[in-house]
């Protein structure tokens, strides 16, 4: 029907055009970026025609110093590092009261997600400066510790939300069945109610696990002289030595590893399923 | 027995939380130290095995609670601190509020915001809507990629393609036609839209995928037009979603910094860069001022979009 | 309902969008400045003068101030940039020529700050204040400590380092740092070679541990506040520091000093930038800061390094008898200002600090 090939272009043509020109094309010209020079006085060096004595043109500069060296591997080393050890005290923090909410009455529930997602209504870097307040008179702040501080309070509800989804799904006969055959309280809990909640801790975890790697705030605020990730390397490239190419390389390698978080994450999530 | 242990446990963080009045330091020890003999004395009197195992969860959950809301507790509170330095607690004052009112910049970083946020999360919401109903209705391959990828991926990406997109392809090119541009208050709300879609997106197509398809059926067997099906029937029922959506977008964008932080230009200060300023430079309670005031308005958006569409929460995951 | 809902947001949103603009066509002077450097007073006199508002962004770095210029940030009327950043911007095209006529209080300057290496004949800046990097210490626990106060020594020798872990910080700045380390090596602020670098990356390596942070912007508010007793850092804010420690009635006192083995020297200056709207206001502002009296203020309030001889007898004479920040003679010699590298020379350098951070 020709109508509804026009209905389906009027409908989703409008937003599918945005996101082309101003998400697809920005990500496939920064692409392009990591393969050039860096202007003289930062920016990007021209494609074509450029003055006598500038670079132009297409080069892997950017990728061969980024490979060539290990500090760099070291950073997103620690990256990981700091986006694991935040996922997983969020699992911890986040499971119980995940789990309390999915087994209260329905009316109580909604009130106390409600309460869960109440914080977020203070702006990201209110939640930041919150911690500066706290672990100032202690003398623990600009340091490491402070850092996952801080990032495992903005990211928290993204792990208990997904969590709680799950968990309420799951049918309480279950566990009745399970205690009916004898097992004891943790035994109910490892083998009935964490197997099912696993697709529930994988998406959560990565809904913690990839912002953290793209973050430069925290760890600027809080963070002391040895806390720097793969995010403030990024936003130092672009607003501190002016070296594009190399903050878009940079990103792109940042993006690889998002892709490969994710896709272990559904991988995973997907064996998960299959066991339960 | 359980409700005094929870009593205990109450009593121990007013306690931790009243000594942060106090002053910083040694007097919080004290208060954990407090707050450990409240668990011992509950664990004694909740010794059954079954109470054990709800105690736990809900002295964890507590915890979890209290982790939560007390250091935002704290910005309030200390908004009203008589301190230039804000390092201890001195005394009360409103100064600080006032201070916040007739400081120019501050209030035209707030203006920039709501306007931005204005602008950008009605258009997202447009968008928004016309992709959720797309991807419910014609199962598109390549837009549910586009539109679900920014919400997914770190802002910083985002912000740093825009930043290299509009300087170094937007400007030269409408700078051949004789148009001039810079990093603005339009290269913001364009940004702020991109990641906004998809919120909007997810909200929409959830409240579709839940509704019954009998009834679409129906009104086009009446023999009604697309657009008259679209007026009269879909967009009733998914109203509720939409407008959580918008709010929903209000608020991130409202919110946003880092996005915010590559693409603003100028005199395009938003509430949370002027906030990012002050925080590097100079630490006055100003800014827990201006944060608390932020805190009431984005609560009021938040528990609005609840009330419209309770399965929000469920259908972002 | 929608519709309602969609028609009010948009005539609100139509509405604050024609208030902004507004605003803005009032008459407005833009100005991309580091914090702190001018005075309330001097602004409202001026405002009052060219009956305009003044409207300042702040910068704390001459790096990110590049950066954001780089990045696009158009719309600036006057900009502060440190000579080297002057230098960059000439060469990229970006300043408007000063139109000297305009300015006849250019003849206030002293003539060694005038016809710089970065600008021959002042064609595009003029000088706006100096200031220069160098150490500064909280009295009492030097002195208890031991320790010099005269050189970069201090702050890079462990066996000095040992006895203030966790009480010194420095600048984070790439080409601040570096250039401490390399004046304490012996060598120019501006050297290029790869070696000599890395010499002053390892210096810097061995001291970081010792260090409590890298700091550009709050550092010397820890100390006046006593919880760090050493810094790297501009001349302008330790003397802030010093006063502010003095008012608040602190048991101990700061002091800064140059280090022998010398230090950067930065001349700041007010250039046009020609994506501005008002460059008339901004030569306005170029006579009105060279009359002396508004840099004899900032001088008084922060002890910035004045250029004008006009401003003389309007300063404090202690602050005019400080060598910090009037430097003799003497201590000229040794005094360097920062020049720029090439994108090689800076790519190399982008590595290095890569590793300080890290490692």
């Amino acid at each position: 029907m020709g109508s509804r090939r026009t209905l389906r272009w009027l409908v989703g043509g409008p937003p599918f055009l945005f996101l082309v020109v101003f998400f697809l094309l920005p990500a496939l010209i920064m692409v392009v970026a990591s393969f050039r020079y860096p202007g003289e006085f930062g920016g990007l060096a021209p494609l074509f025609g450029a003055r006598p004595g500038e670079d132009s043109g297409l080069t892997a500069e950017s990728y061969r110093v980024f490979f060539g060296d290990w500090v760099y591997f070291e950073i997103f080393a620690k990256s990981f590092g700091v986006a694991g050890l935040t996922t997983l005290v969020c699992l911890l923090m986040a499971y119980p009261l995940a789990a309390l909410i999915a087994r209260r009455p329905k009316t109580e529930r909604n009130l106390m997600v409600l309460l869960v997602v109440l914080p977020f209504a203070s702006n990201f870097l209110v939640r930041v400066y919150a911690w500066m307040i706290i672990l100032g008179p202690f003398d623990l702040l600009f340091n490491r510790f402070a850092v996952i501080c801080g990032m495992v309070y903005v990211h928290l509800p993204f792990m208990i939300l997904p969590l709680y989804t799950n968990l309420e799904k799951h049918d309480p006969v279950l566990l009745d069945a399970a205690q009916d055959l004898g097992a004891n309280a943790w035994q109910r809990f490892w083998r009935v109610t964490f197997p099912l909640s696993l697709p529930g801790i994988f998406s959560g975890s990565a809904l913690v696990f990839i912002p953290v790697l793209g973050m430069f705030a925290i760890p600027e605020i809080l963070g002391g002289k040895d806390d720097w990730i793969v995010g403030n390397m990024i936003k130092e490239s672009f607003l501190g030595t002016r070296d594009w190419p190399f903050g878009s390389m940079l990103s792109l390698m940042l993006t690889v590893a998002v892709l490969a978080v994710a896709g272990a994450t559904s991988w995973l999530a997907a064996r998960g399923m299959r066991r339960a | 027995m359980r409700r005094l242990a929870l009593a205990v446990e109450g009593l121990a963080i007013a306690v931790l939380f009243g000594s942060f009045l106090a002053s910083g330091g040694k007097t919080v020890l004290a208060g954990a130290a407090f707050s450990l003999l409240g668990l011992a004395f509950a664990l004694g009197l909740a010794g059954q095995r079954g109470e054990l195992e709800r105690f736990w969860l809900w002295f964890a959950s507590l915890l979890v609670y209290a982790f939560l809301y007390i250091p935002l507790i704290i910005v309030v509170i200390f908004s009203f601190n008589d301190s230039k330095l804000n390092a201890e607690w001195v005394g009360f004052t409103t100064d600080w509020y006032a201070k916040l009112f007739a400081d120019q910049e501050m209030l035209h970083a707030a203006l920039n915001s709501v306007t931005i946020a204005c602008v950008a999360s009605l258009i997202a919401t447009v968008l928004g809507t016309m992709a959720g109903i797309s991807m419910h209705r014609f199962k598109p391959r390549l837009l549910p990629f586009l539109v679900f990828t920014p919400v997914a991926m770190p802002e910083i990406l985002l912000g740093v393609s825009l930043l290299i997109f509009f300087l170094n392809t937007a400007r030269p090119l409408l700078g051949a036609f004789g148009i001039e541009m810079g990093l603005g208050l339009t290269t913001v709300v364009i940004a702020h839209i991109t990641f906004c879609i998809g919120f909007v997106a997810i909200i929409v197509r959830a409240r579709l995928a839940g509704m019954d398809e009998s009834i679409f059926e129906a009104a086009r067997d009446l023999g009604a037009t697309p657009w008259q099906t679209f007026r009269l029937v879909t967009l009733p029922l998914i109203l509720p979603g939409v407008i959580a959506g918008a709010l929903m977008a209000f608020t991130l964008s409202i919110d946003d910094f880092v996005i915010t932080f590559f693409t603003s230009g100028v005199g395009t200060k938003t509430l949370p860069l002027e906030i990012y300023t002050m925080i590097k430079v100079a630490v006055t309670p100003e800014v827990n001022a201006v944060s608390a005031l932020l805190m009431v308005l984005t609560l009021a958006m938040i528990v609005t979009a609840s009330r419209l569409a309770p399965d929000l929460m469920r259908a972002k995951a | 309902m929608l519709r309602r809902a969609s028609r009010s947001l948009l005539a609100a949103a139509l509405a604050l969008a024609a208030g902004a603009a507004f605003g803005a066509s009032q008459d407005v002077l833009r100005m991309f400045n580091w914090n702190n450097y001018m005075t309330d007073d001097a602004v409202t006199r001026f405002e009052a003068l060219c009956n305009c508002r003044l409207v300042q962004d702040y910068y704390s770095d001459n790096e990110e101030m590049l950066a954001k210029l780089a990045a696009g940030a158009t719309g600036y009327d006057l900009i502060v940039p440190t000579g080297n950043a002057v230098e960059a911007l000439i060469k990229s095209g970006q300043l408007r020529p000063i139109d000297k006529s305009k300015i006849p209080n250019l003849k206030n300057i002293r003539p060694e700050y005038l016809n710089t290496w970065f600008d021959p004949g002042n064609r595009y800046s003029v000088p706006y204040a100096y200031s220069l990097t160098i150490i500064g210490y909280n009295v009492e626990k030097m002195r208890a400590l031991g320790l010099p106060t005269d050189t970069w020594a201090v702050i890079f020798e462990p066996r000095y380092l040992e006895k203030v872990k966790g009480k010194v910080t420095v600048l984070d700045s790439q080409r601040e740092l570096f250039a401490a380390a390399l004046k304490y090596l012996g060598y120019s602020v501006n050297e290029s070679s790869e070696e000599k670098l890395k010499q002053a990356r390892d210096l810097i390596l061995r001291a970081k541990p010792y260090w409590a942070a890298l700091n550009a912007a709050s550092y010397f508010k820890e100390l006046t506040v006593g919880n760090i007793w050493l810094v790297q850092g501009y001349s302008n804010d330790l003397y802030t520091a010093q006063q502010d420690a003095k008012k608040a009635g602190r048991a101990f006192t700061i002091a800064y000093s140059t280090p022998k083995e010398g230090a950067v020297f930065a001349l700041d200056n007010l250039v046009i930038d020609k994506s501005g709207k008002r460059p008339d206001l901004a030569q306005m502002f170029m006579n009105y800061w060279l009359e002396g009296r508004a840099s004899a203020e900032l001088t008084n309030l922060i002890g910035a390094g004045n250029p004008n001889k006009a401003s003389l007898p309007l300063i404090d004479p202690q602050i005019a008898r400080n060598e910090a920040i009037f430097p003799d003679a003497e201590n000229f010699k040794h005094l360097e200002m920062l020049r720029d590298y090439d994108r090689r020379t800076r790519r190399m350098l982008n590595r290095l600090w890569v590793e300080i951070k890290v490692r």
